[in-house]
């Protein structure tokens, strides 16, 4: 089974601060998001390369003189790599409006790291004509904040960004079918890992690297596995080692709903209509946040996930002190019971992944699930 | 000092604002046995003046939560949603709302005849996630009533753009088709007009209120601030224009007869986030010390006057503000406006409620803080805490860092 190697795209992870200074001192300029409802096109087609924030920190010393310790920690680790100096070679930070601490924290970020372009797009949450024409203009208002800060307009390369990111969409769109259908030669933490990388690389390195991956995994063998397959759902999951744990606990992954995963690639159908159109296509039809939506609507989501992916149960893999997904986790925990879909939640901290603790719990939850 | 405790109150028309409270509540519950339709909604927007203009009855659960507070109901509303799975995690509001209307909601030990069951909800989309988590939840508890999925943007008060406010103003309208819709009532915009003219008399007097508090001694403190209900529950309505005018001319009075909360007031405090609804008299604690909390950030996000002549886009422009201006939208204009009110009200010293059932006002204080020390030399302490849950609150802790942060202000107020 083992044939196919992401050492590139791990080696491209491990080395993307360097190689992110460098391009940022070359006079590229790179904007930073947090959240996969920033419509990375629009930033691409400015002639700025949108990179995902990460929180690499791993100790916390800065960060507790900025913001409370009851927030989640993918933001404290990435504020505190933010006050280390890390992401200097960021220009700014863009995002569309979801979570109530990235909001604050942008702000935070303007005054304590500094950078010269900070704004938050104001999504709608309705979907009708008038939304669809509000949402163009937000578009349009950031266009021009991109243009305040050097960049092109974006009427003249965004078909060929939109078409850009539409190519990575469709390629791992496919690596997830081959997950669903037990495929996919790539463990949880390798599969994550090549998703991470799209995070960090510009998108046209990452499609030639996801080419490539995609053309020998098409060669490799798959061997079967027996373990039970589970899917994950949760915002975003920065450390492999809990999808080892899954694993070697007893679970094969089969599918997820992830900000750090399917909900930031999930292509939608939009051909036929223009770039812009297609993004707010997108933006309305795509599978969505819980800072979103309503429980019950993703409940059907998960649902629907679970029966696609094959998958057997979900394991609710949560940032502690996410308010939207713990907020909405009782209904849909409540609404999986009463189909039958087992399920467990467990919370990240930030203490580390506690593997012990955490193999212990999986694996009861595994053994119930066969004997079901 | 008690864990949970009520305010020492100076003013007289404080004792009026309990029928208020009290009329408030039971006129819910009388308008829903007379077959006025009720509609539950998110506090700090303009649905509240359309709901008066059009004779419906608006509920406030987010408000409730205070009165569920004051009467300690909490701690089972609190074990009823943590048993149904809502994590100690979340924000207090909306883990009482949701045990209250899981619960025995309109029992005999509930108060003031608890809240009318409701026909109609306006869920929110914008404001902060947990009250759209508040709305959501109510949709599945009440699932014959109306929903009305609201959408607003959420920009920072310095950033809104003619298309905010264009979208805004669609919004209301679409509410507004939609209560004549699933009522049977008709809008009539010269009632909303005077509606509005109403409700931006409130804010004027308000902003006079709260503007005496700068009079040294300050005529009335953050004891008080359970005047804001009418601001909440009331705007629009004669009866909070009545009784803010009671209030004007009481503290008017007082600041002209140099009337203060204590005999001597030493230290002119600044509060930052929502009070402990469940201990309302730590606001009295400072005062043995000489210390009176004589402005907070919370009060300004009434502090605004509507177009009377625009009544629609007034409420609009209420609702993009309000919210904002007091919460993580907006944390430049919130830290300005702080730094702005501690000048104006010749504050010593903050105290910032780092609140665990808040996050979005919590988050920039640290910024606010630093700036207050920086730019005005205005030094500020940290009390951690919770605007519901008593649980996240300790006395012991609260005590020691109160006392020491006093003496320190007394210190150098007296070299």
């Amino acid at each position: 089974m083992r044939n196919i190697s992401i050492k590139k795209f791990k080696e491209a992870l491990d080395n993307k601060n360097g190689e992110l200074s460098s391009l940022a001192k070359s006079g590229k300029k790179i904007i930073g998001y947090f959240c996969t409802y920033t419509p990375i096109e629009i930033i691409h087609a400015a002639g700025f390369m949108p990179v995902r924030v990460t929180g690499d920190a791993e100790t916390l010393s800065k960060v507790d003189a900025h913001v409370p310790n009851f927030i989640c920690p993918y933001l404290r680790r990435a504020f505190e790599s933010g006050l280390n100096g890390q992401y200097e070679y960021l220009s700014g930070i863009i995002q569309g409006y979801t979570c109530d601490v990235a909001c604050g924290l942008i702000d935070m970020w303007k005054e304590n790291i500094g950078g010269e372009l900070f704004h938050t797009v104001p999504l709608p949450y309705n979907d009708n004509a008038d939304s669809r024409k509000y949402l163009s203009t937000a578009f349009e208002e950031l266009d021009l904040k991109l243009q305040n800060v050097g960049g092109q307009q974006i009427y003249s390369n965004i078909e060929s960004s939109v078409a850009l990111y539409e190519s990575i969409r469709a390629l791992m769109m496919g690596l997830y079918e081959k997950r669903y259908k037990g495929t996919l030669p790539l463990s949880g933490s390798e599969f994550h890992t090549v998703i991470q990388t799209g995070f960090t690389l510009s998108p046209e390195e990452y499609l030639k690297m996801l080419k490539k991956l995609n053309a020998d995994i098409e060669e490799a063998d798959t061997k079967s596995n027996t373990h039970t397959p589970v899917l994950i759902s949760g915002s975003i999951i920065e450390e492999p080692i809990y999808l080892d744990i899954i694993e070697a606990s007893g679970g094969r992954i089969v599918g997820d709903d992830l900000c750090t995963g399917l909900r930031h690639f999930i292509q939608t159908d939009t051909v036929g209509h223009d770039p812009m159109e297609r993004i707010i296509d997108r933006h309305f039809s795509r599978l969505p946040c819980p800072a979103r939506s309503r429980a019950v609507e993703r409940a059907h989501l998960l649902m629907g996930l679970t029966r696609q992916s094959g998958a057997k149960g979900l394991i609710f893999l949560f940032q502690k002190f996410c308010t939207p997904h713990l907020a909405d986790y009782p209904v849909i925990k409540d609404m999986l019971d009463q189909q039958g879909l087992q399920s467990i939640m467990l919370e990240m901290d930030e203490t580390g992944a506690m593997e012990g603790q955490l193999q212990t719990r999986l694996e009861g939850f595994f053994e119930v699930m066969g004997k079901i | 000092m008690e864990k949970t405790a009520k305010s020492k109150k100076r003013l007289s028309t404080a004792k009026e604002l309990n029928n208020i409270v009290a009329q408030f509540y039971l006129e819910g519950n009388d308008a829903k046995e007379k077959g006025v339709p009720v509609g539950w909604m998110p506090p700090m927007n303009g649905a509240i003046e359309i709901f008066y203009a059009m004779g419906l009855q608006p509920v406030f659960p987010e408000n409730w939560s205070p009165v569920c507070a004051a009467f300690g109901l909490t701690p089972n509303n609190f074990e009823i949603a943590e048993n149904m799975g809502f994590s100690r995690d979340l924000c207090g509001y909306l883990r009482n709302i949701t045990g209250y209307i899981y619960g025995d909601m309109n029992g005999e030990h509930v108060p003031l005849g608890g809240l009318p069951e409701p026909d109609i909800i306006l869920s929110a989309g914008g404001g902060c996630i947990p009250a759209m988590k508040i709305l959501h939840t109510l949709e599945r508890r009440f699932p014959d009533a109306n929903i009305f999925s609201a959408d607003l943007p959420q920009v920072p008060v310095t950033e809104i753009q003619q298309y905010h406010i264009d979208y805004a103003v669609k919004e209301m309208h679409r509410l507004i088709d939609f209560l004549c819709q699933v009522t049977g009532k008709t809008m009539d915009y010269d009632r909303l007009a005077e509606v509005v003219r109403i409700s931006d008399k409130a804010c004027e007097l308000w902003d006079k209120i709260m503007s005496y508090r700068k009079y040294v001694p300050t005529p009335f403190s953050a004891a008080e601030i359970g005047i804001m209900f009418v601001m909440v529950t009331r705007q629009g309505t004669r009866i909070a224009v009545d009784f803010l005018e009671k209030v004007l001319d009481e503290v008017k009075e007082r600041a002209k007869n140099g009337i203060g909360v204590i005999e001597d007031e030493k230290i002119r405090l600044f509060w930052d986030n929502i009070p402990l609804w469940y201990n309302m008299g730590i606001f009295n604690y400072f005062e043995k010390m000489g210390g009176v909390v004589v402005a907070e950030t919370y009060s300004a996000a009434w502090s605004m006057r509507l177009d009377v002549d625009d009544p629609i886009k007034a409420l609009a422009l209420k609702s993009l503000w309000s919210y904002p201006m007091v919460s993580c939208v907006s944390i430049e204009k919130r830290k300005e406006m702080v730094l702005k009110a501690c000048k104006e009200f010749k504050i010593d010293g903050a105290i910032f409620h780092s609140n665990k059932s808040c996050v979005p006002i919590t988050m920039g204080q640290s910024d606010i803080r630093r700036a207050l020390e920086k730019e005005l030399g205005i030094p500020s302490v940290v009390i951690d805490a919770d605007h519901m849950d008593d649980r996240n609150f300790s006395i012991a802790q609260f005590q020691t860092r109160v006392d020491a942060f006093m003496e320190m202000l007394l210190d150098s107020s007296h070299p």
